[in-house]
């Protein structure tokens, strides 16, 4: 199976970045259709295309859109999550960097939808360069009249956009902590529904927020652009449209791919040219925090919202996702999985805003815990002291990134049991002496402070 | 409350009715479901707390079918208790096999870094970690990797010392520096397990409201440097006792153990300070357990201080004093119970029959006391603390409120925060402070820094803006008497005069000017105005702008003296009785008898607990008084300057050593308690004056404060519903009679402040 390009379609042709040549290729179009329906309208295309939440959780868009509300007693923001974090994730770089037209379309789309006259773009720090991409489309959209006062002439439509870079915290990705963050707050999140309103009632200054990735902005300029029902001709029953998998790992080419979901892992890895240096041992098919996936179980995986891995606590059963955010990493069998592990639970640990309990202590223990079994400190009652760290952790922190710190080590005992075993037993790896870890570097420097 | 929906909502099975809103923690507590936690506070806000994760539940909610039937939808996760807020049938179990499963694992992970340093912790014995791990936790611990290390006590500030091992990150802390003493120092630094509380580059946590945090930390991690490793929990004994620090009569616990103060916490009183100290009340109080205390009687002979009995001491008094006769004056009292100063007042009036006592430092000495009371029928502040949260808007004026009363301060911060107040400050300019944190300008939507001395020229200025832009009700202009009065005396203020005068804005006038024309509205006034030349005008202006907004009862000029309030009620006034019952024949004030020390009028004096030469507004008055007065008693807890000057000094008890009352600010009795003794030989005042006018005239003993404070409740009208049963712990505020106050405008003229130097 091939690729299907409708996000990506035009990545390749020289000078897209630019308002002119985008326009030549469809650009704006969207924009123009959108702003000659009503508003009402607009939102009905995105319910009938069907279009999921593309940062990972899957929500569907339309409703965070529709539940904004129709009165503008408080001014309502549009704001892009661009803060992409997730390891094995390079989706919304290559969106922002090459087709930055097209996410700023879908976003002055989604403010006349929704009423906002202000939208941010929090753009992670790193990417510098996507930044500068999206500085000078944002500077030509002003240009053109796309932003501004008084959009493509519609009487009454106001729009500015700015971008707010990120200071490299993972966890600024997370929607609540992302407008923490906007805001000039510590990068946290804060209380979600039930326990505090939704970010369409109350988001960035306690006013309706509609807060959506990257690529499910781009994704609702090609909407407007072309429908939403030629949209939902592709995809399946419930997971419509196309996705970005961002390639990693042993592959022979590496990079973004847009497929329809519902697409087969192992056509992925063919797509990508194959598994390079060995054979294929595992694949993590959505960004560092779902479950891994071993070779053999590959062929019942399709990339789609429904696809999930069940793992199993003491006292519940837990379905964990698979397409997550579109981070598809592939690993030969000279691969060691509990190193893996090691390496991901040190990420989550690094990445811990340190706000809630489980969260704070528990991932700093499992990457204690994996750095003491992958230097042959191992002992029996480890496996199962980590599937209860686990279980302590998972659905007890305060947002998702305690749950997917949780998952992949969950995923990794499920399937890779005997290397966690081997490592504890033997005291070295299962594939070999080439693939020991660096010693784990001290993590807590002492702050020299006198004592009382 | 009653316009709150209740919703219907079950715990553990048990069915309830709650108001929405309210949270489930705080609904179990109700029916005395525990749920552990430690971030939660009902006084801090939970948008950035629920972090601890120990207060778990397991939640289901009503989900309606598509068919129209409704079932039971166990929400996937389990919900922290302390944010979720109920709702219409909502159903919550609070002690199921995953729950119990979910708080060992959060105090697992709790104690993974936690040093089991309890032993050698002050807050082992009263820690909610123990406490919690006791009733909760796992018994053992699986982590067997090394614990996170920091050096022991950080100092944070000259109070409070910071142990970062034992901190459990629940953000009680930081909370309160933002939410409620709104100098946000502490925050967070660094993330993840590196994550620890400071402040700003290692700054220090100046907080006036410091001492708060060690309260509310949950773990040894904040820890008081006055106490600590000075006692342990369980060897202490507690005493309700009340403040003496000023006169806001904060409710507190003294802490004791062997006749010492050990240290000094909250005791809760929603209508005073709710659960707070400020930094002056919780570690000013040391002068209790001072080793400069005087413990006996002493008399000056041969200008050295000799201790004497106390036996010998009461009849050397009673010699010179009725060798005095007439010429004998009382000055001080704001430091006495209310129970020591009927006595005295009694022993001045009946016993010795003189009027001269007078409490007042100056520089004004008013009939009874202010000027107020002759226009609206109250003396100092009228407003409940509480109600001030009540208030639409707040003036704030001429004072510097967090040094004057730190915990109205906090009162108006809430108003502020909570309640969506609106806060004018008007000082003067040497009180200028910007949005420096701690201070009302922090907050004030309005800030006017006049010129010193033009402040009724700001309030005509004020008056002039809500009179011309109609701000004011018609109706009640309509009714108001002598209208044309203030029209005529502010006519000529336009805020643009008002504004050159007074060195402000005249925008800033008139956003004030619609700020404040509420009926809603709080005068408070500061000790620049009552110590102001001019303070009957200021007092007048601002009286015409109570009247004006219709806010003829929320003038507020609040006593800044531990017992002002009830030095006052009781009499220590030279032309009235207790209950301002006035006098034909008033006594001397305490500049008259000054100088009539001076000058030989007043051969003997008795200075009740007042430093009185460097309180005194005129400190060489003092000075040369006491040293021509041929009779000089003190009654005090240290010799301080005045002490030396005298012939007899009186050892007295501090207010941890007797009980009694004191009256405050917002003229609430309150009734503290005898914590411990130091000596025998240390009297309290009440027993002086009571063995001396047993000896003198014959009067029958008081035996106890309670007495006196029935005799009191009896007698002062005021007093009524001040009975030792009634008071309680938690005080009465007495009220006046309702009289007919017209409250009538005053015409108040500008003088410049050329004219005050002149």
């Amino acid at each position: 199976m091939a690729e299907t390009l409708v996000l990506l379609k035009h990545r390749d042709v020289p000078g897209i970045e630019n308002i002119d040549i985008y326009e030549q290729h469809g650009g704006y179009a969207g924009l123009k259709k959108a702003l000659a329906m009503e508003r009402d309208a607009v939102i009905n295309e995105i319910k009938t295309s069907g279009l999921r939440g593309r940062g990972g959780a899957g929500f569907p868009a339309w409703i965070k859109w529709s539940g904004i509300p129709k009165d503008t007693k408080k001014p309502h923001y549009v704001l892009c999550n661009a803060d992409e974090g997730e390891p094995g994730t390079f989706k919304d770089r290559e969106l922002m960097l090459k087709l930055p037209h097209m996410v700023i379309e879908g976003m002055i789309i989604a403010a006349y939808a929704t009423q906002s006259a202000k939208g941010y773009i929090y753009i992670r720090g790193e990417f510098v360069e996507s930044a500068r991409s999206i500085r000078r489309a944002i500077d030509q959209a002003y240009k053109k009249g796309y932003l501004g006062k008084s959009i493509c002439g519609k009487e009454g439509f106001d729009f500015d956009l700015y971008i707010h870079m990120g200071a490299g915290s993972y966890e600024c990705g997370e929607e609540s902590a992302l407008m923490s963050s906007l805001m000039g707050e510590r990068g946290q999140p804060r209380l979600k529904f039930p326990h505090a309103p939704l970010p369409i009632h109350e988001g960035v200054w306690q006013s309706p927020t509609l807060i959506n990735n990257v690529e499910t902005y781009a994704a609702a300029s090609q909407i407007l652009a072309h429908g939403g029902a030629w949209y939902a001709t592709m995809g399946t029953e419930n997971s419509k449209g196309t996705k970005i998998i961002s390639v990693s790992g042993h592959v022979k080419k590496p990079g973004n791919y847009e497929v329809e979901l519902g697409y087969p892992v192992l056509d992925m890895i063919e797509l990508a040219g194959g598994v390079t240096g060995g054979k294929l041992k595992a694949v993590i098919p959505g960004g560092s925090s779902v479950p891994i996936i071993p070779a053999e179980l590959c062929k019942d995986f399709k990339l789609d919202y429904d696809a999930h891995q069940v793992v199993q606590y003491s006292m519940r059963t837990m379905r964990l996702p698979v397409v997550g955010s579109g981070g598809f990493m592939v690993f030969n069998d000279k691969t060691d999985i509990v190193v893996l592990m090691r390496r991901t639970a040190e990420f989550y640990t690094h990445e811990s805003c340190g706000k809630c309990t489980p969260c704070r202590e528990g991932t700093r223990w499992i990457f204690k815990i994996l750095s003491r079994i992958t230097t042959g400190g191992g002992l029996p009652g480890d496996i199962d002291l980590l599937v209860n760290i686990c279980d302590q952790i998972d659905g007890r922190s305060y947002c998702g990134l305690g749950d997917a710190a949780a998952w992949p080590i969950m995923g990794a005992i499920k399937h890779f049991r005997h290397e966690f075993e081997y490592w504890i037993e033997h005291k070295r790896s299962p594939v070999g002496e080439d693939c020991l870890p660096p010693a784990p570097e001290p993590l807590n420097p002492l702050l020299t402070l006198t004592p009382v | 409350m009653a316009d709150v929906p209740m919703v219907n909502i079950k715990i553990n099975g048990i069915a309830l009715q709650a108001p929405q809103g309210e949270k489930v923690i705080e609904a179990a507590r109700r029916i005395n479901v525990d749920i552990p936690f430690f971030c939660y506070h009902p006084r801090l806000t939970m948008e950035n707390g629920a972090n601890c994760r120990m207060c778990l539940v397991e939640v289901a909610t009503p989900r309606k079918n598509p068919d129209g039937s409704v079932v039971m939808a166990k929400m996937p996760k389990p919900q922290t208790a302390c944010s979720l807020p109920v709702s219409e049938g909502m159903e919550v179990w609070t002690e199921t096999e995953q729950v119990i499963a979910d708080r060992r694992g959060v105090l697992e992970f709790l104690l993974i870094n936690h040093p089991l340093d309890c032993p050698i912790c002050d807050r082992g014995g009263e820690c909610p970690l123990q406490n919690n791990t006791i009733h909760y936790g796992p018994p053992t611990s699986r982590f067997i990797e090394e614990k996170r290390h920091f050096p022991k006590a950080y100092p944070l500030s000259e109070y409070v010392v910071f142990d970062r091992e034992r901190c459990i990150h629940c953000a009680r802390c930081t909370r309160f520096t933002q939410d409620i003493s709104g100098d946000a120092q502490l925050d967070f630094l660094f993330r993840g397990a590196d994550m620890e509380v400071g402040t700003f580059a290692h700054t220090r946590f100046s907080s006036r409201f410091s001492g708060n945090v060690i309260e509310l930390c949950p773990v040894g991690a904040l820890l008081s440097r006055t106490y600590r490793f000075k006692a342990r929990p369980w060897d202490l004994m507690t005493q309700k006792s009340i403040c003496t620090q000023c006169s806001n009569g904060c409710n507190i616990k003294i802490d004791h153990r062997v006749s010492q103060l050990q240290r000094v916490n909250a005791r809760v009183n929603e209508a005073v300070n709710e659960e707070w100290t400020c930094d002056r009340g919780k570690f000013g109080m040391d002068y209790v357990s001072s080793p400069d205390r005087i413990t006996t009687p002493l008399v000056k002979r041969d200008g050295e201080f000799q201790p004497v009995t106390w036996d010998e001491i009461n009849t050397l008094i009673i010699d010179r004093l009725q060798e005095a006769g007439a010429k004998v004056g009382g000055i001080g009292g704001t430091r006495s119970s209310n129970e020591d100063l009927y006595v005295w007042q009694k022993f001045f009036r009946q016993t010795l029959r003189v009027n001269n006592l007078d409490h007042r430092m100056g520089p004004h000495f008013r009939p009874t006391n202010s000027g107020l009371y002759a226009r609206f029928g109250y003396h100092s502040m009228n407003n409940a603390i509480a109600d001030l949260e009540k208030m639409k808007t707040i003036l704030v004026f001429g004072s510097n409120l967090v040094d004057e009363q730190p915990i109205i301060y906090l009162r108006v911060r809430k108003a502020w925060r909570a309640k969506g107040a609106g806060i004018v400050e008007a000082v003067p300019r040497s009180m200028k402070t910007g949005e420096e944190a701690n201070h009302v300008g922090e907050f004030a939507s309005v800030r006017l820094y006049y010129r010193p001395g033009t402040e009724v020229a700001l309030l005509h200025g004020l008056l002039n803006v809500m009179l011309y832009e109609n701000l004011l009700s018609a109706e009640r202009l309509g009714e108001i008497k002598n209208l044309s009065i203030v029209q005529n005396a502010v006519k000529s203020w336009a805020p643009e005069i008002a504004a050159k005068e007074c060195g402000v804005e005249a925008d800033a006038i008139r956003r004030a000017a619609r700020l404040l024309a509420t009926d809603q509205m709080a005068i408070l006034a500061g000790e620049t105005v009552t110590q102001h030349p001019y303070s009957e005008d200021i007092l007048n202006a601002l009286g015409n702008l109570a009247i004006l907004t219709g806010n003829p009862g929320n003038i507020n000029v609040p006593v800044t003296e531990n017992n002002q309030q009830g030095a006052m009620d009781m009499g220590i006034l030279p032309d009235v009785l207790p209950g301002y019952v006035g006098l034909d024949q008033p006594g001397l004030n305490t500049k008259q008898m000054l100088q009539g020390a001076v000058s030989g009028e007043i051969e003997a004096l008795w200075i009740s607990g007042v430093d009185l030469v460097n309180r005194f507004y005129d400190r060489d008055l003092a000075r040369r008084a006491l040293e021509a007065c041929s009779f000089v008693v003190v009654t005090e807890h240290t010799l301080t300057e005045t002490a030396q000057l005298a012939d007899v000094v009186l050892p007295t008890q501090s207010v941890a050593e007797r009980d009694g009352t004191f009256t405050n600010v917002e003229r609430r009795v309150q009734r503290f308690f005898k914590a411990f003794e130091i000596s025998p030989e240390i009297h309290p005042e009440w027993l002086i004056f009571s063995q001396l006018a047993m000896r003198m005239g014959g009067t029958a003993p008081y035996f106890s404060a309670r007495d006196i404070l029935r005799e009191i409740a009896a007698s002062v009208p005021i007093y009524q519903a001040c009975t030792p049963r009634d008071l309680g712990d938690q005080g009465v505020r007495w009220h006046y009679p309702a009289a007919n106050h017209t409250a009538d405008l005053v015409g108040v003229e500008y003088r410049a402040p050329a004219a005050v130097s002149a």
